[in-house]
């Protein structure tokens, strides 16, 4: 069989300097590159109030409106957690056609805070709706507020020395 | 991978620079290469990290950016793309040959392609893999692609002739 005359485009790697700057400043990425970010663990609520929904978690439980790019979505972060709201639209219905109902079910997030009476004090003149009383468990004390669709949220504050919580640990990016 | 670095940076700069024919690609690849090298070497488990290594990472970058450039500017000359007026890519790196110089004029898809097969030397197997079309499809593009460039580097010879 004969020679591919093609095969005379074969390259060889044959090694070139690039820029001295180039390469200085690769090297500082490369030396001072961060470890990767942790992403946020996210939970996504169903309401059927965008804005009240919005300034609920807002104004009420601290949480950062990061993004809101349509009529039925927005994102908003506390800390390492990111609360996606949707409103309960097409997009979201089961196989079978179902629709989300927001506001029913018992499945909620769980936000930790560091002064759980003085919370709830300051939560209740606020208006907020609470579903429980303070209740104290083995190792936290919880109580469960609503918020404007019902939605369920927790909100615990640990106690003594049996709580347990793992460190949190760096996850990773994608392959290259 | 900083101890590699100095080894290593010449041979990833060395493979993209004469294969995607400017400067400034080449540098942003070889970055792009090395950061995605410290990514992947904290990951478990840690990868061996070798020049043939960084120098597949890098051949990924290249194919990359060909196929995000071939999406983002759908229907323009290879040449308007790649070769800026004034840009001369080749007379720090090799001497201007012929073949090399056409391949730069065919279009993304057909470029890739003879890159990936003839200076890098894969079989076609591999090249569909990178590609992501069948093996059917891959050599059909590589016959067009060959039919092409043998056009554009009859067409330089006249020219030079």
């Amino acid at each position: 069989m004969p020679r591919d005359p093609l095969e005379a485009l074969h390259l060889p790697v044959i090694p070139v300097e690039p820029r001295s700057q180039f390469a200085a400043a690769l090297l500082r990425r490369i030396q001072g590159a961060p470890e990767p970010a942790a992403h946020a663990a996210t939970v996504r609520y169903f309401v059927d109030d965008m804005d009240a929904a919005v300034a609920f978690y807002s104004h009420a439980l601290g949480f950062e409106e990061e993004l809101r790019p349509a009529p039925a979505f927005a994102m908003l972060y506390r800390g390492d957690l990111r609360l996606l709201l949707s409103l309960p639209t097409e997009p979201h219905a089961l196989g079978d056609g179902t629709l989300p109902v927001p506001g029913t079910g018992f499945n909620r997030m769980s936000l930790r805070v560091t002064d759980l009476v003085g919370t709830v004090d300051a939560l209740r003149a606020q208006g907020v709706s609470l579903a429980t009383a303070i209740t104290a468990g083995p190792t936290v004390h919880t109580v469960l507020l609503r918020d404007p669709a019902g939605n369920l949220v927790e909100l615990f504050e640990p106690r003594g020395s049996g709580y347990h919580e793992r460190p949190s640990t760096p996850t990773t990016e994608e392959s290259p | 991978m900083a101890a590699i670095y100095p080894v290593a940076l010449p041979q990833v700069y060395g493979y993209l620079l004469p294969r995607c024919g400017s400067v400034a690609v080449a540098e942003d690849l070889t970055a792009e290469t090395f950061m995605a090298a410290v990514a992947a070497s904290r990951r478990p488990p840690p990868p061996h990290v070798t020049v043939a290594w960084l120098i597949g990472i890098a051949r990924h970058k290249l194919v990359d950016h060909w196929r995000r450039a071939e999406r983002e500017h759908r229907g323009l000359a290879a040449a308007e793309l790649e070769l800026p007026a004034g840009e001369d890519p080749w007379h720090e790196v090799l001497d201007a040959q012929a073949a090399h110089a056409a391949l730069l004029r065919l279009s993304l898809p057909q470029r890739t392609a003879l890159t990936l097969r003839y200076l890098d030397g894969l079989p076609v197997a591999e090249v569909a893999r990178h590609l992501d079309r069948s093996l059917h499809a891959t050599e059909t593009l590589l016959v067009r692609a060959r039919s092409a460039l043998r056009r554009i580097y009859r067409e330089e010879e006249h020219h030079a002739a």
